[in-house]
Order: C-alpha cells, then structure tokens, then sequence
C-alpha cells in the first residue's frame, strides 16, 4: 500500500503497453466480425440464386467464432466489461471495501482460468500428433485449439495482474476502464 | 439433491459479491463436478467446453443478431418508425404514446434487445411527448414498457440464449415470440387508453395527418419492412418460392440481417468509417461476454445435472400430488420475485438450468416455456426496486424521479400481468406459429 500515499502523475510503462497491445487483436476481431458476416451474405446469395454455396462458410464460421470470442477476451476482462449483478453496489458503497473486493475477485478470476488453459493446451497438443484437420480447408485443429489455450493464458496473467495493481497501486490504472462505469457490455444484450 | 441446491447458494453469493457471472458459475460447476466425478473429470469437461463451444456453429447467430441491432441503431431507422406511428394515432387522446409503443414494437422487429430499444426510442418519441404537453409519467412510462418488446417479438437475443441454453429450435422461438409480441403492444396500448381516461390532461391529442402525408411517412419505413421480411420470413420458409431457395438457417438469417443493416445505413450515408469500427468492436466486447456466461452457464448445468438435482425436485414436485400447473404458478411466481431484484439476463441464466429440466419433465412444450420466460423477464424489466429499463429512461430524460416513472409504468405492468396470464392459460398463442411453420 505504499505506493497509493505518493501519486504518480503518469500511468505506469505496463498498463500504457498493455492498452497500446490492445488495439491489435480488437482489430482482429472486427476484421474477423466483417468477415463473417460477408461471407454468410455471400454464401446465401450464392446458395440460393447460383446453387453454388461457399463449401467450407460452416467450418470457417467456426474458426471465425473462436477468433472472435478469444482475441478479445483479455481485452473485456482488463476494462471490467464481464457481465456482473450489482445489486449490493449501493450496501457495499465504502471505496476501501470495494477496492479490496473488486481486486480480489479479479485475482480470484485469474486464476481460475490457469487450470483449463493449461489442460487446453494438453488438449491443442494431442490434436497436433493426432494430425487432426479440418474437413474442407485442411487447417490443423490444433491451431485453433492453441490460440484458445494462449489467449486464456493471457487473460489470467491480466486478470491477476489487474487486482495486483488495483490492490496495491491504483494510481497507476487511472484513465483505464472503470469496471462500475463500464455498462456497454450490458447495454447490448438484454 | 442437497449438492446441487448449495452450489446454487455459493453462485449467488458470489455473483452478489460482485463475481462475474460467467465465473460464479463456472468455478461452482467446476468444483461440484469435481466433487462428484473426479478432478480429472472436471477439468476435462471444463476444457472441451471451452474448445468446443468456442468453435460451435449455432452460436454465431449471436454477434450477427447484435451487429444487425447495432448497424440498424445507427441507420436512424427509429426516427422514421415514429413518424409513420404518429401520422396513424397522433390524432388520438393519448396518441403520442400510443404512437411510441407502436414504433417500439416496430424497432423491436430489427432490434434483439430490450434496452436498446428503450434508449433509441427515448430519444425520438420524449421531445414529441414533452411538446405536447404529456405527463412525465406517461411518456416515460410508454417507452419504458414499449422498449421491454425488443426481447420478445424477433430477433431476440433473449431467446437466442435460451435456445442454446436449452437446445431448443431458435427459429421456431423466433416464430413462437410474434403473437404474444403483438399481443403485448395492444395490451399496453389499452394501458395508454385507460391512463389517459383517467386523467385526460395526462396525454392530450396531437395534430390530425392528412391521408397523402401519411401514405409519405409510411414510405419511409421501406427499410424496416424489407429487413423484417427478410430475416423472418427466410427463417419461416416463407421466402420459397422459384426460382429462389431462401429458407435460412438462423445463422444465416442474422447473417443475412446484419448485412442489410449495414448496406441500408451504407445507403443512408449514416455509416462513417470509425463508426462501423465502433461498431464491430461493440459487437465483439458483447459476444465475449456473452459467451463467457454461457460457457459458466453450462458448466454449473453440467454440475447441477450430474448432481441429480432436476430429478430429484422433479420427484419431490410429483411427490406432493399436486397439478402441474400449480407448479408452474409456483415457477411464475419465484420469476416474478427474482425480477424484482435481478437484472434480466443474471436471471435468465441462474434460474433455466434449474427449472427447465423440470419443465420439460412435467410435460410442457420448451418453446412455450422460453416465450413465457422472456415474457416474465420483460416484466423484471419495469418491476421496482430494480427495472432496468426505467434506469435507462432516468439515465436519458434525466430530469423525472424514477418514482414518477414507476408509477406511470403500473397500469403497463397490469397489462403484462394479463397478458401472461393469457398466455399461460392458452399456450396456442405462442405455439399457434411455429406448428404451422411445416
């Protein structure tokens, strides 16, 4: 807690690095996102005036999903947008308490994910010496399978290092995403 | 039996504690399975469930539905649906509400999303309501009830959901969920007619439309109709016809939906290229999210399942000798209380792994029970202490007590309240549809 009674001016080098490596795999995901919905419009079209449907559009939709999803999950996690109740935010109201709360759960978070990740990987490398390969596109499942496992991977390490920082330095995490402010995630899907 | 029922109390003392869902119920589920398999067992089924799910076709109709909401947002399509609304009813005492809930239900055909839908049309139908010197509780409350329509009437991310939860057809969900969605927009246009026979001051009539200014408006909705039509009637086969084959799986459907919405706001000139980016990265933030708890979701199911707590409440239900719909009031009701306090898809998410097997075991129809869920979670919408569409209205307008509103939002909530009712006592009305589909 020593540092909180000295101020930083600037956000620390690792949480201005990390929102700098942010951008590229929401990036990845828009592209991703754009792509998948031309190549479903394409495919009907195709399908339906020509006969001619996209053969692999059900196996790339798949690959596309899991791009989607895991490239921005340890975006989502940094700014707080998981989905949450905050039903008590009102009762639990005091900024010590909360922080102490928040953070935890944060490092909680993180490293419940360590566990599956590491048995995804096992998983991505019995799929590579199996040889398993896609129906139409011959892609190795097992990449797909490993960037799964990586981005899990990363999620954790910035999951906990998210609490670590908000516990024992939050000054250096002003400017980012306030997990309590951030409603957009919940906006969208009810 | 007992595992089952405390691992639902650790899930909801962790998600009160502010816990993400997705992981409350992962974490449970993981370690209830654990306890009752093996950790091997448990780390295993937690695995595959990620790699599998991740990559799992039917849920890419979820970002496409949430890109199509989003894409048709920003084409400015809302503004038009009012107008048309108001060139039809805005004659009427109380026209102007009766004019927003119609283009809510309008906005809720291209839109899957309640609260959206109450934010968008806010912003259009409150300057029109305060012009014409409309209470503050009327207004406010029309748009909040009208907005929980986006849920119900196709596409519906609600149901999306409860269909992958429950592997129930979402096509026919989506068909399932038109009647009671029109349903709900007369119900509460007779809300807005007996609220302003009550205090005639509450919603004065507006300015008459002439005939030819209305055909005008009515043009402007072209693109509403042809999205609708498009996504809907692909999915009920109704598009058929040679030398076309446009019956569309619902993936294809959102696909096909999400890509007009785009080429319309394109055509409109409403899309900017930092606003697309916007856009796509919104969808993708909420697609991870929400396949965060749906993985959390089947995990604790996978728990719940093996821990033999369907079966044993199901043989504890039958033990009791009572009629099955007695247990269905039962089930209303406890939905009826969560939503008081739990926001719509929390709700939806701890409850259905519990209740459905129930259900289904009990001999009622699975896309019935999701209209009925969806029906009941749009009432959480507007329930006090926490309706989350009258906080979205607060958050809009600004200026109103969330009082005023929930006041003005009871007489709607008794229309609800009917129309469930209603539909509970004729399920025909929402399996009429889809049993027609084939």
């Amino acid at each position: 807690m020593t540092e909180t009674s000295s101020p930083e001016p600037a956000t620390a080098p690792v949480v201005r690095w990390a929102s700098r490596l942010a951008a590229l795999p929401v990036w990845l995901a828009c592209v991703t996102l754009f792509a998948l919905m031309a190549m479903t419009f394409t495919d009907v079209i195709l399908r339906s005036a020509f006969n001619a449907p996209i053969e692999a559009a059900t196996e790339l939709t798949r690959l596309f999903m899991a791009i989607i999803v895991f490239s921005v999950l340890p975006v989502i996690s940094a700014q707080g947008g998981h989905i949450v109740v905050d039903l008590l935010d009102s009762v639990i109201a005091h900024p010590l308490l909360t922080r102490l709360r928040d953070n935890i759960m944060h490092i909680i978070c993180g490293c419940l994910l360590i566990l599956p990740a590491e048995r995804v990987s096992v998983l991505a490398e019995r799929a590579r010496s199996y040889g398993d390969r896609t129906e139409y596109l011959n892609i190795p499942q097992f990449y797909i399978a490993w960037f799964i496992a990586a981005m899990a991977f990363i999620t954790a390490v910035v999951l906990i290092l998210r609490g670590l920082i908000g516990l024992f330095a939050p000054a250096q995490l002003q400017g980012t995403t306030n997990p309590t402010e951030n409603q957009t995630v919940e906006q969208a899907n009810d | 039996m007992t595992e089952g029922l405390i691992g639902f109390a650790v899930v909801l003392l962790l998600v009160l504690l502010r816990m993400p869902i997705a992981f409350a119920m992962g974490l449970v589920g993981m370690v209830g399975y654990m306890l009752e398999t093996s950790y091997r067992g448990a780390i295993s089924m937690v695995s595959r469930l990620i790699i599998d799910a991740s990559q799992d076709y039917g849920l890419s109709v979820v970002p496409l539905f949430i890109l199509m909401g989003l894409f048709v947002n920003k084409g400015g399509i809302s503004k038009e649906l009012y107008r048309v609304s108001f060139a039809f009813l805005g004659h009427f005492r109380g026209g102007l509400a009766m004019a927003t809930i119609v283009a809510c239900g309008g906005f809720a055909a291209i839109c899957g999303s309640s609260l959206a839908t109450a934010a968008t049309m806010s912003k259009v139908a409150m300057p029109q309501m305060r012009r014409y010197g409309y209470s503050d509780s009327l207004s406010t409350a029309s748009i909040a009830a009208g907005g929980t329509l986006g849920i119900l009437i196709p596409p519906s991310v609600i149901l999306v959901i409860y269909g992958l939860l429950t592997e129930t057809s979402i096509g026919k969900l989506f068909i399932a969920g038109i009647i009671p969605g029109l349903l709900g927009i007369l119900f509460y246009l007779a809300a807005v007619r007996f609220t302003v026979a009550r205090n005639p001051n509450a919603g004065p009539a507006g300015d008459r439309t002439s005939w030819p200014d209305r055909l005008v408006a009515l043009r402007g909705v072209w693109a509403v109709l042809l999205l609708f039509f498009l996504v809907i009637g692909g999915l009920y086969g109704a598009l058929n016809f040679w030398p076309l084959n446009l019956t569309f799986s619902p993936t294809e459907a959102a696909g096909m939906g999400a890509a007009g919405a785009f080429l319309i706001a394109l055509f409109r000139r409403a899309l900017t290229f930092q606003s697309t980016i916007a856009v796509l990265k919104e969808t993708a933030f909420t697609t991870a999210a929400l396949f965060s708890v749906l993985i959390g979701a089947w995990i604790f199911s996978n728990f719940v399942n093996i821990a033999g707590l369907p079966e044993t409440l199901l043989s504890v239900v039958t033990s009791y000798d009572v009629e099955p719909w007695v247990i269905m009031l039962m089930i209303l009701l406890i939905y009826i209380a969560l939503g008081c306090v739990f926001e719509s898809l929390s709700m939806l998410l701890l409850t259905v792994p519990i209740f459905f097997p129930l259900v289904r075991d009990l001999g009622y129809d699975p896309v019935w029970f999701g209209i009925v869920v969806v029906v009941v979670t749009e009432i959480s919408l507007i329930t006090p202490p926490v309706g989350l569409n009258v906080f979205i209205l607060k958050g809009v307008v600004g200026d109103v007590s969330t009082g005023t509103i929930f006041r003005g939002v009871t007489p709607f909530w008794v229309a609800d309240i009917l129309r469930l009712s209603l539909l509970v006592l004729f399920p025909a009305i929402a399996l009429f549809l889809p049993a027609a589909m084939h």
